[in-house]
């Protein structure tokens, strides 16, 4: 199953935000490489989406960019700033919070084994 | 893993910038990630082009310049929430200058033009551009969008002639007639039959269209209110048959019987402290240093008003006053009772408030009055 982009909008700043704390340096491509990665192919991000949001955090000083040459490409690196650092933190905790809350409100038992 | 050339690189940016991508920030993110995809996912021998153009698709629903509209989106929402804090602070911030710019300007404080001027400045220059900015970004009719700047413009006319009017700059007048001919002839009909169609906004528009109209028409009494150009120039010409008066009695030989070196030096100070305060007036009321005989047709016209603002408390022009009025004294003490000047004519009484409820031609008046008593003393013209 892939999520609706719908679902996506609200949570891919933290998504990518989180990304970049864990690893500190990644280029666009890399990015939507991982998350397919880490999410078994459930979570799909496009381009159309990523980018957009890439310019935004960095113009909210959250993110930094170094541009690396290879061959005759440039690929851009994206890193948290310090405010981006601390952001992040509240961006995680607040979207756990919210996910309890969703459970809660749409009435999701836990799975017990 | 298939190897990009050279070639293929330049293809695929140049591909890039021809769909309609111009951020040189979003072409290079965008050029990195379709050659990261192809050379990852394309075999060794594969067809190149057809490829990449089925990678490329992938990236948009109908065009790829929508990546580049959503990135200016979000990045142009930032500025929004920017922009309307901007234009809260100004608002309030002219209105707290309104206030206290009056507060002032009735009390005669120093500052009073500054803080009138700075908000004025303050209204029509950020506030109502930016409010003309973020209010068409919420409609999206080009009917709306139009009423907006119509209104925007007159706001800004409006608040900029009602500037021009208190420095008394040429061109007040004409703009602020034409501020309240947009605002009765363009705007008010446009939102009244824009309006009226739609039967939620029907009451609304009424009401609201009433309110201005009789607004408007309110202002426009205003402007007629004011006497006519006719008016001044009767008044005008008044003015200057004192002064050719002081300039004939001058002509006349003066009275060397009981003269004293002293009065006659008096006198002519008196006189000419009164000729500065004339001009100071004039030049405040025309711009000039004095009246010329064809002022008519030349269109130089002096308007009751106020003192101008060197009549303030400190300024050159009170100073000047209270020169005047030691002088008055001691000249008092020097002649004869029946030589005397009126102690009861408005410069002797000039005190700050009292300034402050004359006008110019009040002021005017007396100080040819004062010149003339003078000088019919100095002619031996007063019975001993």
């Amino acid at each position: 199953m892939i999520y609706s982009s719908e679902l996506l909008k609200g949570t891919l700043k933290t998504i990518v935000l989180k990304l970049l704390a864990d690893n500190k340096k990644m280029y666009g491509y890399e990015i939507t490489q991982r998350v397919k990665e880490l999410t078994l192919d459930k979570i799909q991000i496009t381009e159309g989406a990523l980018y957009p949001t890439l310019h935004s955090l960095e113009a909210d000083g959250l993110v930094t960019t170094e541009t690396e040459f290879i061959g005759k490409r440039v690929r851009k690196y994206y890193s948290l700033s310090p405010t981006g650092k601390t952001k992040t933190k509240e961006k995680v905790s607040e979207l756990a919070d919210f996910m309890e809350t969703m459970k809660f409100l749409l009435d999701i038992k836990p799975k017990t084994a | 893993m298939y190897q990009l050339n050279d070639q293929q690189i330049d293809y695929i940016f140049n591909d890039i910038s021809a769909r309609g991508v111009e951020m040189e920030s979003l072409q290079l993110n965008l050029h990195d990630h379709v050659c990261c995809i192809i050379e990852q996912n394309l075999e060794e021998n594969g067809d190149f082009e057809s490829f990449y153009q089925k990678t490329i698709q992938t990236f948009y629903k109908d065009a790829l310049w929508e990546i580049e509209e959503e990135t200016l989106q979000l990045l142009t929402n930032k500025n929004y929430y920017k922009m309307k804090k901007i234009m809260i602070y100004s608002g309030t911030l002219s209105v707290a200058g309104f206030i206290a710019g009056s507060i002032f300007k009735i009390m005669h404080w120093p500052g009073a033009s500054a803080i009138l001027l700075l908000s004025m400045l303050n209204i029509s220059l950020i506030f109502l551009p930016l409010l003309f900015i973020l209010k068409t970004r919420e409609v999206s009719a080009m009917k709306d969008k139009l009423m907006i700047a119509i209104g925007t413009i007159f706001g800004i006319l409006f608040s900029i002639s009602s500037l021009f009017k208190i420095f008394h700059w040429p061109g007040a007048n004409l703009m602020w007639l034409s501020a309240l001919g947009i605002l009765m002839f363009v705007f008010i009909p446009i939102y009244f039959f824009s309006g009226i169609r739609t039967p939620e906004t029907k009451v609304n528009t009424i009401i609201t269209s009433i309110i201005l109209i009789s607004a408007g028409g309110m202002l426009f009494t205003l402007t007629s209110l004011k006497p006519s150009t006719k008016f001044y120039i009767g008044k005008t010409y008044n003015y200057l048959q004192g002064e050719e008066l002081i300039t004939r009695m001058h002509s006349i030989k003066n009275d060397t019987t009981n003269q004293n070196p002293e009065m006659i030096n008096l006198s002519k100070e008196i006189i000419e402290n009164c000729n500065k305060i004339k001009e100071l007036i004039i030049i405040d009321g025309t711009g000039i240093k004095s009246i010329p005989k064809d002022f008519e047709t030349k269109d130089i016209i002096l308007q009751e008003s106020g003192l101008g603002k060197e009549f303030d408390l400190g300024a050159s022009g009170m100073e000047l006053i209270q020169k005047l009025k030691k002088q008055i004294n001691l000249y008092n003490t020097l002649v004869n009772r029946n030589k005397q000047l009126p102690i009861d004519n408005s410069i002797e009484r000039m005190e700050k408030m009292e300034l402050i409820r004359l006008s110019n031609y009040n002021l005017l008046n007396s100080l040819t009055d004062i010149q003339l008593f003078i000088l019919q003393n100095e002619k031996g013209l007063t019975l001993n």
